[in-house]
């Protein structure tokens, strides 16, 4: 057993009108033990008020978006919930939710999780949820960096409002395109099912889709999983690592994968553009191996410099 | 208030919810999960419920002491034999010492023997360990000493019963200068509101080191003793820290792949003013020369302190080696009165971290207005049992880490 016991926190993101409240105001019917942190652009928040949720478990930031200056914010009210948690001011919570403001992208979310010591102690990233409006192809935006990074970043992507649309592959077909990675599900008034939560983005790689298709990437994404020929070293893996950020961190969409390495330790890979979580040991599922979901970076590259640290000796 | 635990029931057991630390599961037969459950104070002796499914627990036998002057308080059950400490609240009071149960039928427990503990300088069996059939390890007192100190009768007793009719004690062990006649000097006491006693507490051991007693003993810290000849209990180590702590070491876990002992301190006092009350990670792996490399993470002490009742820790999942019992040397699992139930990551022991609790809310007529969490076992389902000590009896809790 590898206890970890942080509490998850899940990022619900999407393009604006995508349907994000409509499925985190289902999330919270289903799983009430969650605490809510809401990020809105604008001036006056309104989202925070459109969710069903405890006054004492909904936090709104308004004023920004997360992705610029209001990561300390996320962090203070993390750290303020957790000790409110301990001292026992607030009941408690399973899970974190941030949704995201439409506007934002979701990877400095992740970048706060894995970079702040002290938030590590307590939490966790869960799963990036994206949320993409399945019945009308003008509100997905794929053309514009926001709605890319958005989806690149997907561990899970809820395609919405498919109670409008008896359709839906061209949309899928767009998802598929940019992220074949991810987990799709359909939804219709927000309702999945909480269990597809439960697993933080490392768990799985990706290849039990709920949906499949043929992917074509557009100009500039690729997607491509690094397959290791035998269990590598922890200090070889982790300067592989850091020297790839160090090259080509700003493209580095999203890494995440399971490792096993040759001293019998199996860890997770979790990363986004430049910061990346410490390699952490988990449980050994059946397929091991590290997805990467890059700009202008091909697999080509990644492998050539795998093999060349791999083939140094005294590394 | 909870972390990654969740409340699957609780049972107030019939109105009499008060419970001391005796918490045992038996493997009954025909698949029944059998927890036992000793009392903390009179008039109910012992309470075995159901708890095969843990959402539905059914109280299946509850039985009362003989008089009001006594408690049970622990209890442990190996196979289908169950012992049962019995502690007077008066020097010379009677029945002092421990009894057995045939528990074969859960809903019949049946008398087999007592062993007779009692005398004028006895308070009987506080507390006692019991997980091979043969032996029973205890804190108990001894007709045959005489505490210098009254605070001092309970020492560490080994009793054979491999004829369970005929329990038979073959050694002991006390802190020299305790008892009069010692050739040591009395030891140097706690200040007088601290000063609760150098005498036996938990008496653990294991298969893993048969010939180890890993000993609580109150004000006088924890002991190593080299048990392999039982009738001459010999002193490997000690380990105190109070003072300058405010005495009452507890419990100590023995986690022996890893060289660690983790060790309880108990919490005697309301509105924390014993504090600090801890529980402490020791490096092991010399056995003779422990050190101090941690302890766990209490929550605030000034959030609780005013909750109502005690603060601090208390009880420790022991990894008893029974069958149904969970077993972990990387997460260890306490109670801490007011402060719940709580789990700790100990995969590094020299930052252990907080990773599960329940609090429940105070019990209906709780007469301090809080909840006092007292003992804990976990089941190898992974199910946390664990009971309050005033009313509030049993809960059952699902542990998610």
């Amino acid at each position: 057993m590898i206890p970890d016991g942080r509490t998850p926190v899940i990022v619900v993101t999407g393009f604006l009108g995508s349907g994000k409240t409509t499925l985190v105001n289902a999330l919270l019917k289903k799983e009430s033990e969650t605490l809510v942190i809401v990020n809105e652009f604008g001036e006056v928040p309104v989202d925070h008020h459109l969710l069903e949720s405890p006054q004492e478990r909904t936090v709104a930031l308004p004023n920004g978006c997360l992705c610029c200056h209001l990561r300390g914010d996320l962090e203070e009210t993390l750290i303020g919930a957790a000790m409110r948690r301990r001292r026992g001011e607030i009941a408690g919570f399973d899970r974190v939710i941030v949704e995201t403001s439409g506007l934002a992208d979701p990877g400095p979310v992740a970048q706060t999780l894995f970079a702040d010591r002290a938030l590590e102690r307590d939490f966790k990233l869960g799963p990036i949820v994206t949320v993409v409006d399945a019945a009308h192809p003008e509100n997905r935006n794929f053309s514009l960096a926001i709605a890319k990074s958005q989806l690149a970043a997907a561990d899970l992507v809820v395609l919405s409002k498919t109670d409008r649309v008896s359709d839906f592959s061209a949309a899928l077909e767009e998802v598929r395109a940019l992220n074949p990675q991810a987990r799709c599900i359909a939804a219709r008034f927000g309702d999945v099912d909480p269990a597809l939560l439960a697993q933080p983005g490392t768990e799985k790689l990706g290849t039990d889709h709920v949906f499949s298709s043929a992917v074509s990437h557009p100009h500039g994404i690729n997607t491509f999983t690094l397959k290791f020929q035998g269990p590598p070293r922890k200090d070889l893996l982790e300067r592989f690592l850091a020297l790839l950020v160090d090259l080509r961190g700003a493209d580095l969409l999203r890494v995440k994968g399971i490792v096993a390495l040759d001293n019998g330790q199996t860890v997770a890979v979790q990363g986004v553009r430049h910061v990346f979580d410490r390699l952490r040991p988990v449980s050994r599922p059946a397929d091991t191996g590290l997805v990467f979901i890059t700009q202008n970076v091909e697999r080509r590259e990644v492998d050539a410099l795998w093999q060349a640290m791999s083939n140094l000796k005294g590394t | 208030m909870f972390l990654n635990m969740k409340l699957l029931s609780h049972h107030g057991l019939n109105g009499f919810g008060g419970m001391g630390e005796g918490t045992s599961m038996q493997l009954a037969r025909g698949g029944r999960r059998i927890l036992w459950l000793a009392h903390e104070s009179a008039p109910k002796n012992f309470t075995a419920v159901d708890v095969s499914d843990p959402r539905a627990p059914k109280v299946v036998v509850q039985t009362d002491l003989p008089h009001a002057q006594m408690r049970s308080n622990s209890l442990e059950v190996a196979g289908e034999l169950m012992a049962v400490a019995y502690q007077v609240t008066k020097f010379g009071l009677k029945p002092a010492g421990f009894e057995l149960f045939d528990v074969s039928e859960p809903e019949r427990p049946r008398s087999v023997s007592f062993f007779d503990a009692s005398g004028p300088h006895s308070r009987g069996c506080h507390q006692l360990w019991f997980v091979d059939g043969k032996t029973v390890h205890m804190a108990c007192a001894d007709p045959e000493l005489k505490p210098r100190n009254p605070k001092d009768d309970q020492v560490y007793r080994i009793v054979d019963v491999a004829n369970p009719t005929k329990p038979r004690a073959v050694g002991r062990w006390h802190l020299p200068g305790t008892m009069e006649g010692d050739d040591a000097p009395p030891p140097q006491r706690l200040p007088a509101n601290f000063d609760a006693g150098f005498r036996a507490h938990n008496t653990n051991v294991y298969p893993e080191r048969p010939d180890r007693c890993y000993l609580g003993y109150i004000d006088g810290g924890i002991m190593v003793l080299d048990i392999s000849e039982q009738s001459r209990p010999k002193l490997v180590s000690r380990w105190a820290n109070s003072p300058p702590y405010n005495g009452f070491n507890h419990t100590v876990l023995p986690l022996f792949e890893r060289g660690l002992l983790v060790v309880s301190d108990e919490s005697v006092r309301d509105n924390a003013t014993d504090w600090p009350k801890l529980v402490w990670i020791l490096d092991a792996r010399d056995e003779r020369h422990l050190v101090s490399i941690s302890t766990l993470p209490l929550p605030p002490v000034d959030a609780f302190k005013q909750r109502g009742g005690r603060f601090g820790a208390h009880n420790l999942h022991e990894n008893p080696p029974v069958p149904g019992a969970w077993k972990s040397d990387q997460v260890v699992i306490g109670t801490f009165f007011n402060g719940g139930v709580r789990a700790y990551d100990i995969s590094d022991p020299y930052s252990p971290r907080e990773i599960a609790y329940f609090v429940p809310p105070a019990p209906e007529g709780s007469k301090i207005g809080a909840v006092q969490i007292n003992d804990v076992f976990v089941d190898d389902r992974g199910i946390v049992f664990t009971v309050d000590r005033h009313n509030g009896g049993l809960y059952a809790l699902e542990m998610n880490v």
